[in-house]
């Protein structure tokens, strides 16, 4: 018997525009699925419908027509308080601008999803302390945003999408704005979060290194997917090689 | 072409420039309305007893300089923090520090100018709608009263244009000090709290003894005299400044640091924002404590006055109004005073000097009397045939309303005597109103014709209630205009203070509120958060307002009765303002913070 995916992607589409506007098609049918344990990236340029599919995933915004599950639940039919939770419990984001609260400490920033669900302060602070520990930012929980580093700073957001132990993990452009060590590092702990604790992490990039790190691309192009590589035992150097020859034919 | 970048800037940022206008408008508005009082001296000297009243606009005038200062720094760093950034893409484009510097200039004075020509109008438009409105309830005289007084146009526009003039010199200098790179990304400082501990502590115990300064010498103003409001003026405002400074980043930090509380919801979140915004807030917290005071305390006494003028007529007798024989118009223009609690008609028949009254008629129909028993203190008497006599040289000149000029006394007779009497009857008629103030308009005129009548010429000859009640109400009706215009202007600037400071940093703010949103917070949440930190905000300062009111009524011992009596009602119309003022604040905070699309 095979698994539920994590993310089971139906025949989405959407269109920009109303009715009588002149209307612009972003996706036009886009399916595939996530499995459990699975690190999948998304490649596409700039305008490819990258974005407009990470939203739609990340129930941030609704598709034109199409289902979108997630852990077995259709994800489209939400609404209001149902959405906000569920986006809570089962959905963890990484953005590429962190998306921190800079008026709350790093320790503050990272128990804000236990808090919100009342549990007690012993707890949101071991489990502050644990995730911590796992992404090694446990000497600067009581620093402000701005008074970390941008590695620091999306290692924060990752332990604060981490707290609920979410069904997948979303990161939108993590490393663009980190310098290259502090990217490495980042991906390099995504890929150990992915390997050792089982995480189904969903990556969109545009970078074909940290696309490297993944088990799966799909490669997106005017609103499809196209190519679909996988890593499948190939060493890192021949898979970032790889995505770069399929770029550069894909791109075309 | 730099006017056009200039210009170019307020278009692109509409709905900021919106409410730094906004505010700015009803700022010079609110400073015109003052000056349109404390420029006109014919109109201070005659419409307040009180000879100190200029000294005492003076000082209200320092205070309002120091609130508006607050207020024009604090716009003045709003709209820099608006335009910093384009400064520095400009200076990235290679414009020279001089054609910078000259931007700001202009952009700077023309905002302050404009603000002013426009809060002239606001506030002309203001004066006279609020006057004419106050004027006609109170019957307040009011002579020299101006709605559009020069000195103070010229007032507002010299205060405007050196405030902006200064301002336009520190943006440019500190502009140009501060490299390109800090200005491009100006808008996420560091804020942890720098204050020391001791600094706090010490801040502490001077907000305390400030204070107490302040309230005690507001109780001696009998003792110290008119220094007294200065040094009151000074150390409340020292003591405020001091008290929200260092009280609430104290408490603040301590409900932070309580894990048990800070752990729940987004109680972390809603004390990082209040802590986030005390420390560029306590400025403008004590501007609005101060407002506020001065807005409640200003229509406290305006209302204090107001009723003092009935209850100090009420101890010059109990009948509002006495008609002697009254003709067919004056019967017909009496039906229509309003409130009318009781009327009774006496029969009079007059031999040689003397009015003879009927006594069964009198034990019928009880006169009221008033009769002052010491300093502040009267009782009624209700009189009756038996003992008209014995009250009738104590209550002499309330009686004299119930004869005519050449008469001289009061004879009571049986009813049988009475009718045996030569000379016709005639009647007085006398109403005891719930409302003189109500029919100002109508016992006027019937007395003017009553008196003109009967060739009555002076207050002593005419012995009504409403002379007395005329006199206290052009002393008074002056000071409750007073009250009630400036609470007025007060409450407004109350409004846009708060408005402006909650609403300037709703842009910064959105980010946060949509980053919440994706993360899964509920709506519901979010907006509980908001409505949280923006009724701390009001709370605070409306909390040490009322206080600052209660204890400042004690200057008003010895010109009020009692100043302390019917605080409910300005107080409970005030709350209620205040209340629909957050709720508005709330929904347009929320409008701008809560997003429905959150893609984008």
């Amino acid at each position: 018997m095979q698994t539920q995916p994590v993310v089971a992607v139906d025949n989405v589409t959407k269109t920009y525009g109303k009715a009588n506007e002149k209307q612009y098609q972003a996706l036009k049918g886009v399916t595939f699925d996530v499995q459990p344990g699975e690190f999948v990236g998304i490649m596409g340029a700039s305008g490819s419908g990258k974005t407009t599919l990470l939203n739609i995933l990340s129930t941030l915004d609704r598709p034109t027509s199409g289902h979108v599950a997630i852990n077995g639940q259709d994800v489209t039919k939400l609404r209001g308080n149902r959405l906000s939770d569920f986006r809570a419990k089962q959905v963890g984001f990484i953005f590429q601008d962190f998306n921190l609260l800079e008026n709350l400490t790093a320790r503050e920033n990272i128990a804000l999803p236990m808090a919100l669900q009342n549990a007690g302060a012993k707890a949101q602070q071991a489990a502050v302390d644990k995730v911590a520990a796992t992404l090694g930012i446990a000497g600067v929980l009581d620093h402000y945003p701005t008074e970390l580093s941008g590695g620091q700073k999306q290692r924060v957001a990752a332990a604060r999408a981490l707290m609920q132990e979410p069904a997948i993990l979303f990161g939108d452009e993590p490393t663009g704005a980190l310098d290259s060590q502090s990217a490495r590092d980042l991906l390099d702990t995504m890929q150990h979060l992915n390997q050792e604790q089982g995480v189904s992490i969903l990556l969109v990039t545009h970078d074909p290194f940290s696309a490297s790190y993944a088990s799966r691309i799909l490669f997106i192009k005017d609103g499809q997917v196209g190519t679909e590589l996988r890593h499948a035992g190939k060493s890192q150097e021949a898979f970032y090689q790889e995505i770069l020859n399929t770029l550069g034919t894909f791109q075309k | 072409m730099l006017r056009k970048l200039a210009l170019g800037g307020i278009r692109a940022r509409f709905r900021d420039y919106a409410v730094l206008f906004s505010g700015l408008v009803i700022a010079s508005a609110v400073f015109y309305m003052f000056m349109t009082m404390a420029t006109n001296k014919a109109f201070l000297a005659s419409n307040s007893p009180i000879s100190a009243t200029p000294v005492i606009f003076g000082f209200g005038t320092v205070l309002l300089v120091i609130i508006t200062t607050v207020y024009i720094v604090y716009a003045n760093t709003f709209l820099m923090s608006m335009r910093q950034r384009d400064y520095a893409m400009f200076m990235m484009l290679g414009a020279k520090s001089g054609k910078i510097a000259q931007l700001i200039f202009l952009e700077t004075v023309a905002v302050g100018l404009g603000a002013a020509a426009v809060g002239v109008v606001v506030g002309t438009g203001l004066t006279a709608v609020a006057g004419s409105i106050f004027l006609g309830m109170l019957h307040a005289p009011a002579t020299h009263f101006a709605v559009l007084w020069l000195p103070a146009v010229i007032a507002t526009f010299a205060f405007f244009l050196a405030m902006f003039v200064i301002a336009a010199f520190v943006n440019a200098a500190r502009l140009l000090k501060t490299p390109v790179l800090n200005l491009l990304h100006a808008t996420t400082l560091p804020n942890r709290i720098q204050q020391k501990r001791w600094v706090l502590a010490l801040q502490a115990v001077l907000a305390v003894v400030l204070l107490a300064i302040g309230y005690w010498i507001m109780g001696k103003l009998m003792n110290f005299g008119v220094p007294a409001i200065g040094i009151a003026l000074v150390t409340i405002v020292l003591g405020t400044y001091f008290l929200f400074n260092a009280l609430l980043v104290w408490a603040i930090g301590l409900l932070r640091r309580n894990r048990r509380f800070a752990a729940r919801g987004l109680h972390t979140f809603t004390l990082g924002q209040l802590s986030f915004r005390l420390r560029d807030y306590t400025k403008i917290l004590a501007v609005v404590a101060m407002l506020f005071a001065l807005a409640l305390g200003a229509i406290t006494v305006g209302l204090g006055f107001k009723d003092a003028i009935p209850e100090m007529a009420k101890q010059q007798g109990k009948y509002d109004l006495v008609l002697m024989a009254p003709n067919a118009s004056a019967k017909q223009s009496a039906a229509k005073l309003t409130g009318v609690a009781k009327k009774v008609t006496y029969r009079e028949r007059v031999v040689g000097k003397t009015v003879y009254l009927n006594a069964a008629e009198l034990d019928a129909k009880r006169l009221d009397l008033v009769l002052y028993r010491g300093p502040g203190k009267v009782v009624e008497q209700a009189v009756t045939g038996q003992n008209f006599a014995k009250y009738q040289d104590e209550g002499y000149s309330q009686l004299q309303a119930f004869k005519l000029p050449g008469e001289e006394s009061f004879k009571v007779v049986s009813e049988a005597a009475f009718a045996k009497l030569s000379g016709s009857t005639r009647t007085a008629v006398a109403y005891q109103l719930k409302d003189i103030g109500a029919n100002y308009d109508r016992i006027d005129a019937l007395l003017t014709a009553q008196n003109k009548r009967y060739k009555i010429e002076s207050a002593d000859q005419s012995g009504q209630k409403f002379v007395t009640y005329a006199l206290i109400n052009s002393m008074f009706g002056g000071l409750a205009f007073m009250g009630f215009f400036l609470g007025l202007a007060f409450l407004a600037m109350l409004a846009s203070t708060l408005m402006f400071k909650i609403l300037s940093g709703a842009s910064f703010d959105a980010a946060r509120y949509l980053m919440l949103q994706k993360i899964g917070v509920r709506q519901g949440l979010l907006r509980k958060s908001v409505r949280q930190e923006i009724g701390a905000l009001f709370a605070f300062p409306a909390g040490l307002g009322m206080v600052h009111v209660l204890f400042g009524l004690q200057m008003f011992n010895g010109l009020l009765q009692h100043p302390y009596q019917g605080l409910l009602l300005p107080f409970g119309i005030f709350l209620v303002l205040y209340a629909v003022y957050y709720g508005l604040t709330v929904w347009l905070y929320e409008s701008i913070v809560i997003k429905k699309d959150l893609a984008a």
